[in-house]
């Protein structure tokens, strides 16, 4: 088997230190548990706070009486929405989130109704969790229960009941403010449109349709770390979090806008964070914990349940999908329409718009309608989930897909080569891709052993799907320091979820001619660093390794100057090459960067760097899988026997991290296809709020996924980078439940494909 | 969390007597992998929690010319390391090893496993007051069913979580309970109780009891046993399904055979029509396919548990043709 490593340095031979896999800085302390997450935060005088959550999914608070907490002897102070500035307000915006600032100031805490089981209602600060959750259960809440609805296709209807009765239903088209497309009250938060061509004349043209409906559940992003948030309100005004987050500045732009303060008197420090997924972007806890560490003058700690982790933060869209494909007899598709319906949760905002965009990613289609739907129901606020919102949609178009290359009696992959799409076509949205990588993981795929395998024997089956993510680009900042002896400090506003420190330290490394080991990577707090977007969208080893790269050059720009200084020469005449200064004039005068180092003082004084990026060409980022599975008929079981994952990830900077991101997509992938979903009592109460009943796979159940890199380079990134942390998790459930059916002969609609719903397959045929 | 009083006693009449004071307001504690839980979720709220961790004795797995005794607190890693249950009762060693995660097992004990609480979301949320914890209504019946019984539940369709026990009643086990009458023994599915005896507990124990041992028949050369457990996951997984067979084959001949199954019923379940079917049948002539399907008959499955039939009955084939293979 050819390994990655291989093909990787071979592509990458023109770098020193890209495509290298040092060890990581922060491995040590990772490994001997040394490393310090937010749960670790010790403070003099430190208070537990803990949340009072709604016991049922949508009811209108009467009054909340607090009296009984507050004097329970332990409790040193009681919070309720009252406590929060009515309306939140934005101090401006870095377009840190897109998220209405008044939605998640009621998500912290409801006011006037519940819209989920699990929704806020109150908090208290006491001497240690035990006596703060004693508190709780004193807290006397007067719900007037109202009637409740879970499913997106029932909360659709007429006569359903109301989430909230001033929402109207917004349009792609509109800005806030604009006139609704609706005049009474409704669910549809908003409805997104994509048509291109003439989608009827498509169809007509086409000599196969199929067309299938499918439906998924609600699933977790499944961080092992629970969210908890640590605030200390300072005397002189100043507010201080430390948290796990994905980003820091989001959480201070949040937080300002819920408690109308200056983002420069908060201060919000990233502790090592153990999972996100997308999940820890937007904030939960932290304006409880600075409410209460207001009321109190002592720092206060909430730190989240398992349970309230399931039942209080997002998962990701329950879905309903409808997708009808047309193709020739020759292979070429003919018209796509797709109907996307995404649970939003209690409040507005699904990802139904980005998976309405990324469906159709793979195909060239020139007859497309593409509708999706934005719906309120009374489940948690749904939150982004790693390639938020397109899995859902490529488990319905790719199976759709999968079946008419059947009905046509063509290769899978050969139906899909013949429609894919190239640098230049059109997106679903109008817009042209730029470069892109689709043609090269799909001949990857077609050219990889897997694909040429033998699959023998019965109730086994091989399955493809292909995946797709935008990418996002976003801002970011980044300063570095020269130290005495030659290696450098890098501080930036990324918090490392995946690798991101050695990533970034290897990108100055190569511009300064450094070994990644010379670099020291931090992550800093917001007050000590430039504005920097959230840890998401796989942006960050692309678009904070730009600004790392601005740094770089400018502290190489500056040597330089030292160097012409020493030399008595012009900057132009030093040449910097492989970490060493040369001057042009004199070949023999060299320094190195370690010896120049040392001489800062009495050159001018020390140098430092900040730059910050704006990338305007992200690197999207293409993917797919090949996966073989068995399904015993008996009991429904399904084994996956092999599993390949290929991905363009424009150049991989440490691949062993590549590798990581894309096995861990895959598994993720691999839980939502068969494991994991979110299972609703009728009095909507989620049944299995713990990992326990939740069954999110385990290491025993998961297949070694190989990961195939391709490097099709970004031109929008000095080194050719493109965001590799999301795209892999969008095909597996389609790849699965299309070796299902080519297993079984049934079509599987429904997610998970768990032993039941197979078993159900088997014994009643096709749905 | 409520505050509890722990007390360690060092003997078992002492530990019968404080549970017997305070039948309310008391619990047993072995491993506390499942007791612990249930008091975080709010579902039980004991002021005492008696532990046996130093009681003498209770852990001790011995092996004689009668069979094996097997002391409450021996842990399910003990159970499924040990030499003598590995060679002549794998089943037990087999539905040990299947338990949870090995962090669980270091701590699970057999008593503990035997008289656990049932996982059935809707008894382990405090948001449901079903029947199991004194409320009127099985939530399961015409909820999310998926991981309930198709048999034998009546009122309340929980299915009795231990693996152990189903590997314990097909391998002829019998458990010894002391208590304030003094200690009574009895067969091991005997212990166990359906919701038609009392839908608020699982066992036979009353207020002051504690089962202090399992104890197992000696093994004829000639006998065998099998456990299997189909699952969702892994590790760290209840049964969806789960089968112990035992069975003595000799002269081509079915001498004697039991067949329990598990995750279908309130109880461990008996295959008593197959079981009788299988008795004295020559093993040329003994179909398990006829078998598994006896194995279900009258199964009434809930609305998302149609599988388990097939599974059931499935495992039983599989089982049984396991155990004749090995046989023959």
């Amino acid at each position: 088997m050819t390994t990655t490593a291989d093909r990787t340095t071979k592509t990458n031979r023109k770098y020193r230190v890209i495509g290298t896999r040092p060890i990581r800085h922060d491995g040590h302390d990772k490994v001997t548990g040394r490393a310090k997450y937010g749960a670790d935060i010790q403070l003099a005088g430190l208070l537990f706070g803990a949340v009072l959550r709604s016991p049922h999914p949508h009811a209108r608070i009467r009054s909340i009486d607090t009296s009984k907490a507050a004097a329970l002897p332990g409790v040193k102070a009681v919070m309720t929405g009252k406590d929060l500035p009515e309306k939140a307000t934005p101090p401006g915006n870095f377009m840190e989130t897109l998220a209405d600032p008044q939605v998640l100031t009621e998500n912290v805490m409801a006011r006037g109704k519940v819209l989920y089981k699990g929704h806020a209602v109150a908090a208290v600060a006491a001497v240690d969790r035990h006596v703060a959750e004693e508190a709780l259960e004193l807290i006397e809440v007067d719900y007037e229960v109202l009637p409740h609805v879970l499913d997106v296709r029932e909360a659709m209807k007429p006569g359903a009941p109301i989430l909230h009765e001033d929402l109207r239903t917004r349009t792609t088209a509109q800005m806030p403010g604009d006139t609704p497309d609706t005049d009474g009250p409704t669910n549809i938060a908003s409805h997104v449109q994509f048509v291109q061509g003439d989608v009827a004349q498509g169809f007509k043209e086409a000599d196969a349709i199929v067309e299938r409906t499918f439906e998924t559940k609600p699933v977790h992003q499944g961080y092992i770390e629970l969210h908890n948030s640590t605030a200390s309100w300072s005397t002189d005004g100043n507010l201080t979090i430390w948290k796990s987050t994905q980003g820091p500045f989001i959480v201070r732009h949040q937080v300002a806008c819920i408690l109308n303060l200056p983002p420069s008197q908060i201060k919000v420090v990233p502790m090592e964070i153990g999972g996100g997924f997308g999940g820890k972007i937007n904030t939960y806890t932290d304006a409880v914990a600075a409410v209460l560490s207001k009321k109190t003058g002592h720092p206060v700690q909430v730190v989240m349940s398992r349970k309230d982790v399931f039942e209080g933060t997002g998962p990701t869209s329950a879905t309903h999908m409808r997708a009808k494909i047309g193709a020739t007899k020759d292979g070429r598709i003919t018209a796509v329409e797709v109907n996307l319906t995404y649970a939003a949760g209690g409040f507005p905002g699904s990802p139904v718009g980005s998976g309405a965009g990324t469906c159709l990613a793979p195909y060239k289609v020139e007859n497309l309608k593409i509708d999706g739907y934005d719906v309120v129901v009374n489940e948690p606020k749904s939150a982004a989930y790693r390639a938020p919102g397109s899995p859902q949609a490529a488990f319905a178009v790719e199976p759709v897909i999968d079946e008419l290359a059947d009905k046509l009696g063509m290769d899978p992959m050969e139906f899909r080569l013949k429609n894919a799409t190239r640098t230049g076509d059109r997106q679903a949205s109008g817009v042209p891709f730029p470069s892109i990588g689709c043609v090269e993981v799909e001949e990857a795929m077609i050219n990889h052993p897997h694909y040429k395998a033998p699959l023998e024997g019965p109730n086994r089956g091989r399955g493809v799907a292909l995946g797709y993510w935008g990418n996002a680009g976003m801002n970011s900042s980044a300063t570095i320091n020269v130290t005495p002896n030659g290696s450098i400090t890098l501080v930036t506003g990324s918090v490392d979820i995946g690798g991101s420190r050695p990533a970034l330290a290897m990108q100055a490394a190569e511009v300064l001619g450094l070994a990644a080991e010379d670099v020291h990577p931090s992550v800093g707090d917001t007050d000590s660093v430039g504005y920097t977007g959230v840890t998401g969208g796989s942006r960050t080893t692309f678009a904070t390794g730009i600004a790392v790269i601005k740094a770089a050059e400018d502290v190489r720009d500056q040597m330089i100057k030292r160097a012409a200084l020493v030399w008595e020469t012009q900057p132009e005449d030093v040449e910097f090459k492989d970490g060493v200064f040369t001057s042009k004039k004199n070949p023999e005068d060299t320094l190195t960067f370690q010896k120049l180092a040392s001489r800062l003082m009495g050159t001018g004084g020390p140098v430092t760097a900040s730059a910050s990026a704006d990338p305007k060409q992200v690197g999207p980022s293409f993917s797919g899988m090949i996966v073989d599975v068995e399904v015993d008929p008996e009991t429904g079981k399904v084994d996956i026997l092999r599993a390949t994952l290929f991905q363009d990830v424009g150049t991989a900077v440490h691949p062993s991290y590549v590798e990581g991101q894309m096995q861990g997509g895959a598994v993720q992938g691999i839980g939502w296809a068969l494991n994991e979903e979110y299972f609703y009592g009728d009095n909507g109460v989620m049944a299995n709020s713990s990992f326990l009943d939740y069954r999110m796979p385990t290491s025993l159940d998961l297949p070694m996924v190989e990961p195939v890199v391709i490097e099709v380079p970004n031109p929008g990134h000095p080194f050719g980078l493109r965001g590799v942390g999301e795209s892999s998790i969008v095909s597996p459930m389609a790849a699965i439940a299309n070796a299902i059916s080519h297993a079984i002969g049934q079509r599987l609609t429904t997610l998970p494909m768990s032993p039941t719903v197979v078993r159900e397959a088997l014994v009643n045929g096709d749905k | 969390m409520t505050p509890f009083r722990f007390a360690a006693v060092s003997t078992v009449s002492e530990a019968s007597e404080m549970l017997r004071a305070d039948a309310a307001g008391s619990r047993l504690i072995a491993g506390g992998t499942d007791l612990l839980s249930e008091i975080k979720e709010g579902i039980v709220q004991p002021q005492t929690v008696v532990s046996l961790q130093n009681v003498g004795g209770m852990r001790e797995i011995v092996a004689g010319t009668d069979g094996m005794r097997l002391g409450a607190m021996a842990t399910l890693t003990e159970l499924e390391g040990h030499a003598e249950i590995r060679r002549s009762y794998a089943a037990l060693a087999e539905a040990a090893a299947s338990v949870a995660t090995p962090q669980i097992r270091n701590v699970g004990t057999l008593g503990g496993n035997l008289c656990q609480r049932p996982r059935c979301w809707y008894y382990r949320s405090a948001a449901f007051d079903c029947r199991k914890k004194g409320g009127s209504i099985c939530f399961a019946i015409n909820g999310n069913s998926k991981y309930h019984a198709i048999l034998g539940g009546g009122d309340c369709v929980i299915v009795h979580p231990s693996d152990l026990a189903v590997a314990l009643v097909s391998l002829r086990a019998r458990a010894t309970i002391a208590g304030p009458g003094g200690e009574r023994s009895m067969a091991l599915e005997e212990f166990f109780a359906g919701p038609q005896v009392d839908i608020m507990r699982e066992t036979v124990l009353q207020p002051g009891d504690v089962l202090t041992h399992v104890s197992l028949p000696a093994p004829s050369p000639n006998w065998r046993s099998v456990f299997m457990k189909s699952r969702e996951r892994q590790a760290q997984d209840f049964a969806l399904v789960s089968v112990a067979a035992a069975m003595e084959v000799a002269d081509g001949a079915v001498r004697d055979a039991r067949i329990t199954l598990g995750g279908v019923a309130p109880v461990p379940y008996r295959v008593r029509q197959a079981e009788e079917a299988l008795q004295g049948a020559a093993v040329a002539s003994v179909d398990p396919a006829r078998l598994g399907e006896m194995a279900v008959a009258g199964a009434r499955p809930l609305r998302d548990n149609h599988y388990k039939a097939p599974l059931a009955s499935n495992l039983v084939r599989r089982a049984v043709t396991l155990l004749l293979q090995d046989g023959a």
